[in-house]
């Protein structure tokens, strides 16, 4: 790419259609003929099901089908493991989990059908703390894609000796540091349409992060082949993550297949909040040790994070936090344990940053506390163990490149000194 | 019922329902897709209309309550070979992200220019607070309003 292009403004080519309301976004599609879907989801975090009742529903005028668990050929899907099923059949893991789906003439029918559903729920007893989901007598979550442990992932990071580290140590710092969940809350709820095109392929038009994946799961829950399947990406209103799992797709697609009719559905954003992923609330427990010149010589870590009910990309947002848990400082010796753990929570998955924005507070916070400890300015603490062409990180990559955090903390220190924090 | 709706300077006669929503019209009656729908309940304004100048949240207003009113929709702002200065703005300075909010953010931004062409930074932030950007976009909207608010003046 041309050097001229950075620091020049460039026009984005969606732009026009966006500034003059011309862009369509699936919401903003409609097909002649369409039926419109509504989900009736769990308002309940564990439980079993005993039954689902849907006569009432489908008996309602303008319902032209009502779908569970036993309607969708393949009732499974996942970016990394298929441990979430289209419509629950047995086991409800999480408040906002689909049970049902209705398909009718209209949106309020839709709705008002799926407040007809009679479902006879087992409450069973939820696991909402990760650290008590850890232990080898918690019930396990997912016997069938799991095992017995709500251990979903672990990742050990070994590099020296920690206990010659803590030998040398003069200042020790040890602390508790806790991140909270969070919802992407992208502006734009999801939608879908669906509909079977004149070549009897399935067409999904959705806002998704992840066109190709979507199609896989798609074909694979609907028995379909991956020819069979189109699916086509609108304009995405926001995402930062949350869009990289299933939502609609695999629904509005069994009900457009079944019923040979376009299918639209949209998500309140009640329900976009109770039914794709979040951030992963993280718990960090940190012990990082530092000699009398401010030069660290040990850490040790241990990272926990809330998968939820679903595994979705925890195992590599969990591996992100581990990887990137010494911070971009030179540890010598480093023992980390990352976890991501199963629980009755909302399901976690990728958000900005993928799992390296929840250690930034742990390392920071110690490396601050350590200054305080040792009498030095925070920016000096830094610049004493900030990577450097020829740092080895606790993975053991030698970086031998394009380290420029020196000078990106030189160039702050003007601006510091007028703040009066790099005294 | 009957009503007469006056949209964009034109004027329509339409059979709603008493409790429709005046967005849902829009959107789904007259076809106007840059009404956008974020959370139904007048928190993030990406419904945000200009009924007789005024920007209000089109999910809050009864589509029965909007007749009388001179209502203008982001398709009635501009076009490709007529672009407001808004319009042209948020395009060239990149205050345009996902831009699920952008319509309602330029009449938001119009209701403010209608009435103070020299608007401080701090009453564009004000103006506009009723406007949600996920992308956090908003240094650069607050500069294309500005900017707008320069070439409208001259």
């Amino acid at each position: 790419m041309s050097e001229a292009v950075v620091g020049t403004r460039i026009e984005r080519e969606d732009g026009w259609g966006k500034v003059m309301g011309e862009t369509h976004f699936p919401a903003d599609v409609n097909r002649p003929g369409e039926l419109y879907g509504a989900v009736l989801r769990s308002p309940h975090a564990h439980a079993h099901i005993r039954s689902v009742n849907v006569r009432a529903a489908a008996a309602l005028p303008g319902v032209a089908g009502v779908f569970t668990a036993e309607n969708v050929p393949h009732n499974a899907h996942g970016v990394l493991f298929r441990d979430q099923q289209v419509l629950v059949s047995e086991r409800v893991r999480m408040v906002g989990d689909p049970i049902a789906a209705v398909v009718a003439e209209t949106e309020k029918v839709a709705r008002d059908a799926i407040a007809r559903i009679e479902v006879d729920y087992q409450i069973l007893p939820g696991l909402f703390d990760p650290e008590e989901a850890m232990k080898p007598d918690a019930p396990a979550l997912h016997p069938d894609s799991h095992g017995s442990s709500n251990i979903l992932y672990h990742l050990p990071i070994r590099r020296g000796d920690v206990q010659a580290g803590w030998a040398k140590a003069d200042v020790v710092v040890e602390q508790e540091y806790r991140t909270q969940m969070l919802d992407h809350a992208f502006l734009q709820p999801e939608a879908v349409v669906a509909y079977v095109d004149e070549r009897g392929h399935l067409v999904v038009k959705v806002a998704t992060q992840y066109a190709h994946y979507d199609r896989g799961e798609i074909a694979h829950a609907l028995g379909l082949k991956y020819s069979q399947v189109r699916v086509k990406t609108m304009a995405v209103g926001g995402a930062f993550g949350g869009r990289e799992d299933i939502s609609l797709q695999i629904i509005a697609g069994l009900m457009a297949w079944k019923t040979g009719k376009p299918v639209k559905m949209e998500n309140t954003r009640t329900e976009s909040f109770l039914s794709h992923s979040k951030r992963h609330p993280m718990r960090l427990y940190y012990k990082t040790g530092a000699t009398r010149e401010g030069k660290l010589v040990a850490l040790e870590a241990k990272i926990i994070g809330d998968a939820g009910a679903y595994s979705s990309w925890s195992p590599n947002v969990l591996r992100k936090a581990a990887v990137h848990a010494t911070g971009p400082y030179e540890i010598p010796n480093v023992q980390i344990d990352s976890y991501a753990v199963l629980t009755n929570n909302p399901y976690t998955g990728a958000m900005r940053a993928f799992g390296a924005a929840q250690p930034v507070l742990a390392y920071e916070s110690q490396m601050d506390l350590l200054a305080e400890a040792l009498g030095l300015s925070p920016l000096e603490m830094r610049l004493r163990n900030i990577f450097q062409v020829g740092s080895v990180t606790a993975t053991g990559q030698m970086l031998t490149s394009s380290v420029g955090m020196t000078k990106c903390l030189q160039a702050l220190t003007p601006y510091l000194a007028t703040k009066g924090d790099a005294s | 019922m009957n009503i007469e709706l006056r949209v964009n300077e034109q004027d329509f006669r339409l059979v709603v329902e008493p409790d429709e929503r005046l967005l849902d019209v829009l959107r789904e009656r007259l076809g106007l897709i840059g009404t956008k729908e974020g959370c139904g309940e007048g928190e993030c304004g990406a419904c945000t209309i200009l009924m007789d100048g005024k920007a209000v949240n089109s999910c809050l207003v009864l589509a029965a309550q909007a007749v009388g009113h001179e209502l203008m929709t982001i398709e009635g702002v501009g076009d490709r070979l007529h672009p407001h200065p808004l319009q042209k703005s948020f395009v060239e300075l990149g205050a345009v992200q996902c831009g699920f909010c952008t319509p309602g953010m330029i009449l938001s931004a119009k209701a403010l220019l209608d009435r103070n062409l020299q608007p401080s930074e701090e009453e564009i932030k004000e103006a506009m607070s009723g406007n949600l950007c996920r992308c956090t976009g908003y240094d650069k909207i607050v500069k294309a309003v500005q900017r707008a608010a320069e070439e409208v003046a001259r």
